[in-house]
């Protein structure tokens, strides 16, 4: 810490502080324009100005200077506040000052500050700038007219995006923010550039025009897509989610978002929005009242009793997930499930083997702490593209080492010094394996192992692992796979990330178990910075597992449970099997076989639309309850706008139905999560009071042990592609398909393939190809990238419209061939 | 009893009386005949034009400053991508005639007339839509 005076007050301040920080931290603010506390110091505007009595009155910018012992600053003499006045007018002078048809205005920095500097008048004249405007893009508007130069948007996407799309182009007067040759906007659209403008340059064209900054109210809410648990700041007016507010000060990300959670909020008053219950009648879905669908329900659940089963979305709150397993107790339901099964079985079944809990050992927060991270499929960053910020900062400005072990390369992969091992699909678990193997071998093994439960039948079980006879069927060479092992476990903190969910079928158990094998060999657990973290699919994933909404035979045979004829009622929370489950086919047959299929939907999905009885159910954005996210973050959501239409709560949904069969009704969320916090190991003490707005952790307490994971042999069908499924950036599960944001960026799925395939099959981009498999065909739109490895392709599963599950039968690997 | 009290001020009183006799009479024969309305008056409202077209760039500073809550505002966007007011609404049983409008905007798009005569027979008719409200020529 080092003493300081400002504006004669005596502060100290960290030794790595900007006078800027030492001034904020003390409660002195210092007005900026350029700055921001994620970027590194720029000191573009100089509107920081402040004077250092010892460089002699000089004016110094703040944001860039750091503090030394004994300085004595001052931030407001009549010099500086005349100087800051003149930077306003010499930026005023070439800005249209178009406030009342600028969306940023009441929101807008330079028109803030040009209010406190009382800057009404100008000395100088100039002609106003006459760039084109940039109205092509769906998402993201660029007015260069109404920029300020501070290069905030060109530096958050090259630090922490990484992507690299803006940039200063021309020189001098002519100087201006664009891309490439100064062509339209084509990036990742995840809106950071607009969140952090100063000024109207950078706009969200979804919200242009709808409504004044000042006539919002700001609800602070938690993001209902991926697991990542990124906090949101809802825009509401008129019980309208409207928009999404920028807070620099929110969450572990400090406001930063991705497209989904930027872009995609619209699904929440889409005009798509089912607002009545509607009941099959002569064979028609019609609308009724509450009263007689939840009677129909109820009396259905009590004569079918043990013959029922459930799959509920992992986008329910833990509340509703407990109640939700109360209703199916009640009626005597014994076969429950979420998210088709396997997409968690690396927790449930994988970590619950190797270290005694359900969950993922490190957070997210270990990610810019830890010395190497080894990321399992560059899909970690398409799942969970927050996350893949994390790994980006670490790498650019910590100096983490960054090892890929994937299918394919992809962003993270352009990351500086990134090492990306890409294998044929569907090997992964082998080289783990391998790289266990090659840790025992050469004695790296750290020392707390050798004493954990089943060493020796790992160490006999890892014989054929040796990196020679895993490289012969893996497309890595034993080189390649010595080198990793003997980085990652001579990391002093290493982190291993893999993402798992419906598209990742081959992500199961045995990977989970593997990579922990790896983890406890090299003794990477239990230290800040690293160990493990399985990054789940959905915002409440990690919850659904917590809650233990698991029991009977799984998701996989309730649908052939359903086929055969042994399951006759069917209970679907927000589930869209029809889509995201592995066999269209079979999920089609199941669901047409069964008696009777409830569904309560926020949509009429392909799914809800085979429903007997479809409830309506109300978003994230209008319910009480609490989500875990994947690093076993609990936070609390509130309602931020009414419900829409008749549509309830999945809790009161089910609560009305336990009363109908004669339980007793749970109160209301809170009460129910008091019961959480009793029952549930790590949930212990926590309330909607301690959860606050930023949440709180549930430990993980391990009891590690070594698990021998099976990997599954790769058969190779000689002359055919491999197709791998997975998870597209723009999207999530099949929700995100309610979002305009991301179907304006990628409204449809698509096959993306190699050059040199492409090439060899004269393909082109956009052609539509026949994608055919052992279990069916389908046409989807080629995609020719760089990225992919020859022999194998790539298709996103997100699309009810022509979903990929037409071809993909839930095998890690799908043997295909593509025709025009 | 002094007389000169007593009658002095009802001499002086009827004195007034009687010059008002002589005057032009304050009631107006109203409808027959109109009143003169002051410049500065404040009216029913009316949205200028410009080029054919309402100047109003639906900037919301007139709902946000009206202490009435009488206006309702809906921003939309035009062929050249500006701004424009798709919806423009005064609900006259709510306006207080403060002005407060005028003084707000930023572009002169809305004035007040000497239009007094408001009556209506229907609630619905008191809220004036953006037809209603451009200036007649």
């Amino acid at each position: 810490m080092v003493n300081l005076t400002i504006d004669d007050k005596q502060v100290t301040a960290p030794k790595t502080a900007t006078i800027y920080e030492a001034a904020k931290l003390n409660g002195i603010a210092i007005p900026i324009l350029c700055h921001d506390k994620k970027l590194k110091p720029f000191g573009a505007c100089r509107m920081c100005l402040v004077e250092v009595e010892q460089m002699k009155g000089r004016q110094i910018p703040a944001c860039t200077t750091p503090v030394t012992e004994g300085m004595i600053i001052r931030t407001s003499t009549p010099d500086i506040v005349k100087a800051r006045k003149m930077v306003l007018e010499l930026l005023l002078l070439n800005h249209p000052i178009d406030c009342p048809v600028c969306d940023k205005a009441g929101d807008c920095d330079l028109q803030n500050l040009t209010y406190e500097y009382k800057v009404d008048a100008n000395r100088f004249t100039d002609e106003k700038f006459h760039h084109e405007i940039d109205y092509n893009n769906p998402l993201i508007e660029r007015d260069m007219n109404r920029c300020v130069l501070c290069g905030k948007c060109a530096r958050i996407c090259d630090e922490i995006v990484s992507f690299g799309a803006l940039t200063f182009i021309s020189r001098g007067i002519e100087t201006k923010i664009g891309c490439e040759f100064d062509e339209a906007l084509n990036c990742e659209f995840c809106g950071s550039c607009v969140s952090v403008c100063p000024v109207g340059s950078l706009l969200a064209r979804p919200f242009k025009f709808k409504a004044r900054f000042w006539s919002l109210t700001k609800n602070k809410s938690v993001c209902g897509y991926c697991g990542t648990g990124c906090n949101l700041t809802l825009g509401v007016k008129d019980n309208k989610v409207l928009t999404t507010l920028y807070d620099e000060n929110q969450g572990f990300h400090n406001g930063q978002l991705c497209v989904r959670g930027r872009f995609g909020y619209q699904f929440i008053n889409s005009d798509k929005r089912l607002t009545k219950p509607l009941v099959r009648k002569n064979g028609k879905l019609e609308e009724a009242g509450w009263d007689e669908a939840l009677e129909l329900v109820a009396a259905r659940l009590k004569d079918a009793g043990a013959s029922t089963a459930a799959l509920a979305t992992a986008r329910l709150t833990n509340e509703e997930l407990v109640v939700f397993k109360q209703l199916l107790q009640t009626a005597g339901c014994g076969n429950y499930d979420h998210s088709a099964g396997y997409a968690h079985a690396a927790l449930t079944e994988g970590f619950a083997g190797s270290f005694g809990a359900s969950a993922s050992p490190s957070t997210i927060l270990d990610i810019q702490k830890s010395d190497l991270l080894l990321v399992i499929k560059t899909d970690a960053y398409e799942t969970h593209p927050v996350v893949g910020f994390e790994i980006n900062m670490a790498v650019k400005n910590k100096g983490t080492l960054l090892k890929i072990l994937t299918d394919k390369s992809g962003k993270l992969s352009k990351l500086p010094d990134a090492r990306t091992l890409v294998h044929t699909p569907g090997s992964e678990i082998a080289i783990i394996n391998s790289l266990a193997k090659v840790i025992l071998d050469n004695k790296l093994v750290d020392a707390s192992a050798a004493a954990l439960p089943g060493y020796a039948a790992l160490e006999k079980e890892l014989a054929a692992f040796t990196p020679e006879a895993v490289s012969a069927q893996c497309g890595l060479t034993a080189v390649e796979i010595k080198l990793l092992a003997s980085a990652y476990a001579t990391a002093e903190k290493a982190l291993i990330l893999f993402p798992v969910g419906q598209a990742y079928p081959g992500h199961t158990a045995a990977l989970a178990n593997a990579v922990a094998n790896l983890a406890l060999l090299a003794g990477k657990l239990g230290k800040e910075g690293g160990g493990v973290l399985c990054l789940s699919e959905k915002n409440n994933s990690q919850g659904a597992v917590d809650m233990g909404f698991q029991a009977g035979i799984g998701a996989g045979r309730i649908i052939d449970g359903c086929a055969d004829g042994s399951i006759t009622t069917l209970f679907l929370a927000g589930e869209n099997p029809l889509v995201s489950y592995p066999d269209h086919a079979r999920v089609q047959a199941a669901l047409d076989k069964v008696e009777f299929l409830v569904v309560s939907e926020m949509f009429l999905t392909e799914t809800a639309a085979m429903a007997d009885v479809v409830l309506p159910v109300c978003s994230f954005a209008e319910k009480e309850g609490t989500f875990t996210a994947t690093d076993r973050r609990v936070q609390h959501i509130k309602p931020a706008i009414r419900k829409v239409g008749q549509s309830r709560s999945d809790f009161e949904i089910f609560g009305a139905l336990i009363a109908k069969l004669g339980g007793v009704a749970p109160g209301t969320p809170a009460s129910v999560f008091a019961e959480i916090s009793a029952t549930v190991p790590g949930y212990t003490g926590m309330s909607y009071a301690s959860l606050g707005v930023e949440g709180q952790f549930a430990p993980v307490e391990l009891k590690p042990a070594f698990v021998m994971p099976n990997a599954p042999a790769v058969t190779v069908e000689p002359g055919k592609l491999a197709l791998v499924t997975g998870s597209a950036l723009y999207h999530n599960g099949t929700l995100s398909q309610y979002g305009e944001g991301p179907m304006h960026v990628c409204p449809e799925g698509y096959v993306e393939i190699s050059r040199a395939d492409a090439a060899a099959s004269r393909f082109a981009e956009n052609d539509l190809l026949t994608v055919s498999s052992a279990g069916g065909s389908m046409k989807l739109k080629a995609h020719i990238s760089a990225r992919m490895p020859q022999g194998v392709v790539f298709a996103p599963y997100h699309f009810g419209a022509n979903p990929v599950n037409q071809v993909w039968s839930g095998a890690p690997v799908t043997w295909i061939t593509l025709a025009k | 009893m002094n007389p000169i009290k007593t009658f002095v001020p009802i001499i002086q009183g009827l004195k007034i009386t009687l010059g008002h006799l002589f005057k032009k009479p304050v009631t107006l024969q109203y409808p027959t005949e109109r009143p003169k309305v002051a410049e500065r008056f404040r009216g029913l409202h009316a949205l200028n034009v410009s080029h054919n077209k309402a100047k109003c760039v639906a900037c919301y500073l007139c709902p946000t400053v009206c202490p009435a809550k009488c206006i309702t505002v809906e921003a939309g966007e035009d062929a050249n991508h500006d701004k424009f007011a798709s919806v423009y609404e005064i609900d006259m049983l709510r306006c207080i005639f403060c002005g407060y409008c005028v003084e707000a905007c930023p572009v002169d798009a809305i004035r007040m007339t000497g239009e007094f005569e408001l009556a209506n027979y229907s609630r619905k008719d008191f809220v004036y839509s953006k037809e209603r409200l451009l200036e007649k020529k």
